[in-house]
């Protein structure tokens, strides 16, 4: 199935291939003019994009990038999303995956309840929880920081943490621990030293999507954070407050710069991507 | 900016420092919207209140909702983490019982520095900023809706004087439209926050009203009320004189239509007037002139919104006097002036009436006369619960789902399930 | 927090020298099992199980507009009532199940296409396969932003190429629709993806089988790759349904549920009740409604999953 069809000739075959390359321009078209246009309203002067009609060809400008980079605050908030992310995505494997490795490899009371929980949590619109996660933060007196961001974050990746190393882990033949069990590792030396390399796919794999959570969110961030704690998506809807609306030019800039760098982690991790999306989701 | 670093000079130098029985904090949590309206005070007198004191302000603002929510969850749990509340009128219901009395600020303030002149600040202001005669914040900026109109297209049109009625409105705005270039009328059309501004200058100067929070009788579907969406809706559906994007328009968007020539006339927020008449950021820039609003059948019908955004200092924070000095210069004569420049609307009639000002900006004797025959955002903690319907309802009629009469009747059906629900009785 | 435990447990073992051998197992041998889940379960409760319980006592908490957060007495089920005579939102609910519906149709039909292009082993594949990825990573709230830019109905570029002045986001029936597209736009490749794993994995032997039979490649596809790829379309179809139920972000800066309610999906109508009308009790008791009806969606797949299995 994976390749072309062996039987006819091989002229046919050429159209064939001919005609899937024109099916993948096409829809490659369609997806990404959306995102290319963005990026060139970026590199637009507030004349240019406004133009009637549209300019297709013209000298690209840096104004926009130069005038958002400038910006204090958005330094800030993009050395914010990066500790949000990283925290949340690092506590989130840190806890979840010997959570996901318990439930793949050991029978204990309570599993199937754990783990139905867990995915319920996945399924729970996140606004039912906003109020009342802030007035928790509060009574601690997180509020404000980034440290409450990252826990409600990991609340989020957690159940996605499990559900797709769990799977991982099935897929993952016993004999191995248990040899090194019978060689008188711990539990924990087996899982560290044995089991944690050999899902290092996984491992990538369930790190790009709880990234992609963090970075991404808006919602929280906008209510736990304040102007010096605040994320990128927050500053983006702060951006387009006001008497900014009509810079389209610097609204996409700073939007590209958003993106940016979970478009390239994704890239550089693309394989591992496509493994773990099934790996996880199939065995749930 | 050579002028700038001179104001800010000499209102650091005129700030007498509280003498302090409380210690000095490190910083102030200052808890706001996001409006574009505060750039003065967060990038000129906070900078300028940080050399003179030590104390830096920590500015937490946010977009409309969870500015909200988070002063509801965070005053409500009677913490202390907030210094300087900013407010506005629709919420001074919920939000007086935990603000500090600030007549007796005012006077606190008066007593160190009687140059402050409070009598200053416009009686209109005031009454907005007082809930259930206790005054909740001392006031820092002040909104109403005027009628902004391209005065030589209007002329260009054979209409000499300013429209004073509905009728004249409507002349006027069919008279000036161009379609598909230039409409004669532009609205917040979206149906958010700001569809409310642009319905509630008609349906008060209709002689309309939304409902008797007293007796808990529903007027959004008595008869001035219906004539009024009528008017307004027909502006959309039958005079064709509204550009049919405004549909999708907030407060940004009516700017930006301004400023890219989209109408002739608009009913919007005074300070808007700055943006939009500003010839570096506008294509009609110069070419503008304010009225109060028309009446149904004559001139002192008009009537608009007033509201307002307040600064207040909570009960629970532990550094009263030092907001106290925050909110006394932010306040101050020089530092609203110059915030005025930036779009804001001082509450101060000193400032509002300044020829300088008038002369720079041009709005705001429009702006004060509107202001005092204005009616404020209903306050009363309830309000909130019967708008979404409200949005819904001008939003049908302005799609023309609905006429004025079915949506305003459908509205009322669920306003009467409301106040059910919050448990206040119906007339 | 959750993770000290842990800390602690590993520090108890990592002294113990390693012993070739038999060995007795120590106590956190015998208790990995707790010890590894007792962070997630311990981090879950607190942040978590606790908002949910509080939400859940607002859901049934009577409400007036001057109590404070947690200062009602005890309703019921008056709130649920409240919520379900409410015509905005069993609109609503209609609506968001009609949407969800048509949204994740299209997203699994499109998904299934690409999937298809990409399953094709071809030079420069790889390439593809990387680039129709990248809608799927935007920021949904970015992703937003620009297409709103992109529909502007003055100066985007969607009306310049139609050579027409139609306002997108300002009638009920485009503006339903630019929701939609954007979702699809951005989920359409997640599914592609999702897919594309399927048919990587499937077996050979079927197809090669069928092609000696002499089978049309309509065929192959609707009677053996189908069928095989049916636990991978199930695993989409329910990611979707639960995501596409309960979109928000795309909806709160498109249309905020305008015009006319047009787009208000639950979210949005859970959003605005709790922040808007600061209604709580009727934001959770509309949120708690979401949240049952996922589960019972979710429940569907796990016993149409299992009957299959049973077969």
């Amino acid at each position: 199935m994976a390749a072309l069809t062996p039987v006819g000739s091989s002229r046919r075959r050429r159209t064939e291939a001919f005609t899937v390359y024109a099916a993948l321009i096409a829809l490659t078209v369609v997806f990404l003019f959306p995102l290319v246009w963005i990026v060139g309203l970026s590199l637009k002067t507030r004349l240019q994009v406004f133009a009637s009609p549209p300019l297709f060809l013209w000298r690209p400008t840096f104004e926009n990038y130069a005038a958002t980079l400038a910006r204090a605050d958005f330094g800030q908030a993009f050395v914010n999303s990066l500790l949000v992310s990283a925290g949340a995505v690092s506590l989130s494997l840190v806890v979840g995956v010997p959570a996901a490795y318990a439930m793949a490899r050991f029978r204990f009371a309570g599993r199937n309840v754990l783990f139905f929980a867990l995915l319920s949590m996945r399924m729970l619109p996140p606004i039912a929880v906003l109020i009342p996660m802030y007035v928790l933060f509060n009574a601690f007196g997180l509020t404000t920081t980034r440290t409450s961001v990252v826990l409600a974050y990991t609340t989020f990746s957690l159940p996605l943490v499990v559900w797709i190393m769990r799977g991982f882990f099935e897929d993952l033949p016993r004999e191995l621990e248990e040899s090194a069990w019978v060689d008188g590792a711990s539990r924990l030396q087996a899982f560290v030293r044995v089991v944690l390399p050999l899902i290092k796919p996984g491992l990538v794999a369930a790190c790009i999507l709880c990234l992609q959570l963090a970075w991404n969110d808006f919602l929280f961030a906008t209510v736990l954070t304040n102007n010096a704690t605040r994320t990128l998506p927050v500053l983006m809807a702060a951006f387009s407050g006001g008497d900014t609306s009509t810079d389209w030019g610097g609204m996409t800039a700073s939007g590209v710069l958003v993106i940016l760098p979970v478009i390239l982690f994704s890239f550089a991790a693309q394989r591992h991507l496509v493994a773990g999306l099934s790996s996880g989701a199939v065995k749930g | 900016m050579n002028r700038r670093r001179l104001l800010a000079a000499s209102a650091a130098a005129a700030l007498p420092l509280p003498a302090l029985a409380q210690t000095r904090p490190e910083k102030l949590v200052y808890v706001g919207d996001n409006g574009p309206w505060h750039w003065v005070m967060v990038e000129e007198v906070a900078p300028a209140f940080e050399k003179a004191t030590g104390i830096k302000i920590d500015f937490t603002l946010l977009p409309v909702d969870p500015w909200n929510a988070r002063l509801k969850a965070e005053l409500s749990a009677g913490s202390g983490g907030i210094d300087i509340v900013q407010w506005s009128v629709g919420m001074a219901g919920w939000i007086s019982p935990h603000m500090m009395d600030h007549e007796a600020l005012a006077s606190e303030i008066m007593a160190k520095d009687p140059s402050w002149d409070w009598p200053d600040f416009l009686g209109g202001s005031k009454r907005a900023a007082t809930y259930e005669g206790k005054m909740v914040g001392i006031p820092y900026r002040i909104t109403t809706g005027i009628m902004h109109y391209q005065h030589a297209l209007l002329e260009q049109a054979g209409i000499a004087k300013l429209p004073e009625t509905f009728d004249e409105l409507r002349k006027a705005a069919i008279a000036t439209n161009t379609p598909p270039g230039r409409y004669g009328f532009g609205l917040s059309g979206r149906q958010g926050p700001a569809l409310m501004s642009a319905f509630l200058p008609f349906l008060y100067s209709c002689g309309g009203d939304l409902l008797d929070l007293k007796t808990g009788e529903i007027l959004i579907n008595k008869p001035n009320a219906v004539a009024a969406l009528d008017f307004w809706a027909g502006l959309v559906t039958r005079d064709k004189v509204v550009p049919p994007e405004a549909m999708t328009w907030e407060y940004d968007e009516i700017v930006a239509g301004g400023q890219s020539d989209r109408y002739a006339m608009a009913e919007t927020f005074a300070p808007y007037g700055t943006l939009i008449n500003d010839p570096k950021i506008s294509k009609t820039g110069g070419k503008w002139a304010w009225a109060t609003m028309p009446g149904q059948t004559a001139k002192e019908q008009g009537r608009t919104w007033v509201d307002g955004h307040f600064l207040a200092i909570p009960k629970y924070t532990r550094n009263k006097d030092w907001s106290l000095a925050f909110i006394q210069m932010a306040c101050s004569k020089d530092w609203m002036r110059r915030s005025m420049v930036r779009g804001n609307a001082p509450p101060r009639g000193s400032v509002l009436r300044d020829p300088e000002m008038v002369s720079l900006i041009g709005w705001p004797p429009v702006a004060a006369a509107a202001i005092e025959t204005g009616v404020p955002t209903p306050a009363q903690p309830v309000f909130p619960t019967l708008l979404l319907s409200l949005r819904t309802g001008l939003s049908q009629a302005l799609l023309g789902q609905k006429t004025a009469r079915q949506a305003l009747d459908d509205v009322a059906v669920d306003w009467q399930r409301g106040l059910r629900r919050a448990g206040i009785k119906q007339g | 927090m959750g993770g000290t435990t842990e800390a602690a447990a590993s520090g108890r073992i990592a002294r113990r020298p390693l012993i070739r051998g038999r060995r007795r197992m120590i106590w956190a041998d015998r208790n990995f099992a707790g010890l590894a889940i007792l962070p997630t379960t311990l981090l879950m409760l607190l942040v978590f199980g606790i908002p949910l319980l509080f939400s859940a006592w607002l859901s049934l908490e009577a409400w007036s507009p001057d109590q404070t957060l947690f200062g009602g007495t005890f309703a019921g089920r008056a709130n649920y009532q409240d919520l379900l005579t409410d015509p905005e939102f069993t609109g609503s609910l209609i609506l968001t199940l009609e949407y969800t519906a048509a949204v994740v149709a299209a997203e699994l039909g499109v998904g299934l296409g690409i999937a298809l292009l990409l399953n094709i082993d071809l030079p420069w594949i790889g390439l593809f396969r990387t680039v129709l990825i990248v809608p799927m990573m935007i920021t949904p709230v970015v992703a937003a932003f620009c297409w709103k830019l992109l529909l502007d109905p003055d100066h985007g570029v969607i009306n310049y190429f139609i050579r027409q002045h139609i306002v997108w986001l300002g009638q009920p029936e485009t503006a339903l629709l630019s929701v939609a597209v954007v979702n699809i736009w951005q989920n359409a490749p997640y599914v592609a993806i999702l897919l594309l794993a399927g048919l990587r994995s499937l077996p050979h032997e079927p197809v090669e089988a069928a092609q000696i039979d002499g089978a049309s490649r309509l065929q192959m596809f609707w009677h053996i790759t189908l069928p095989l790829l049916r636990p991978y379309l199930l695993v989409a179809l329910l990611l979707r349904m639960i995501f596409e139920f309960r979109s928000f972000d795309n909806v709160y800066v498109m249309t905020s549920g305008g015009p006319a309610n047009a787009t208000l999906v639950l979210s949005m109508y859970t959003y605005l009740a709790s922040f808007v009308r600061f209604d709580l009790s009727l934001g959770s008791a509309a949120a708690w409604m979401m949240m049952l009806i996922s589960l019972l969606m979710c429940g569907c797949f796990i016993l149409l999953v299992r009957r299959r299995e049973a077969n």
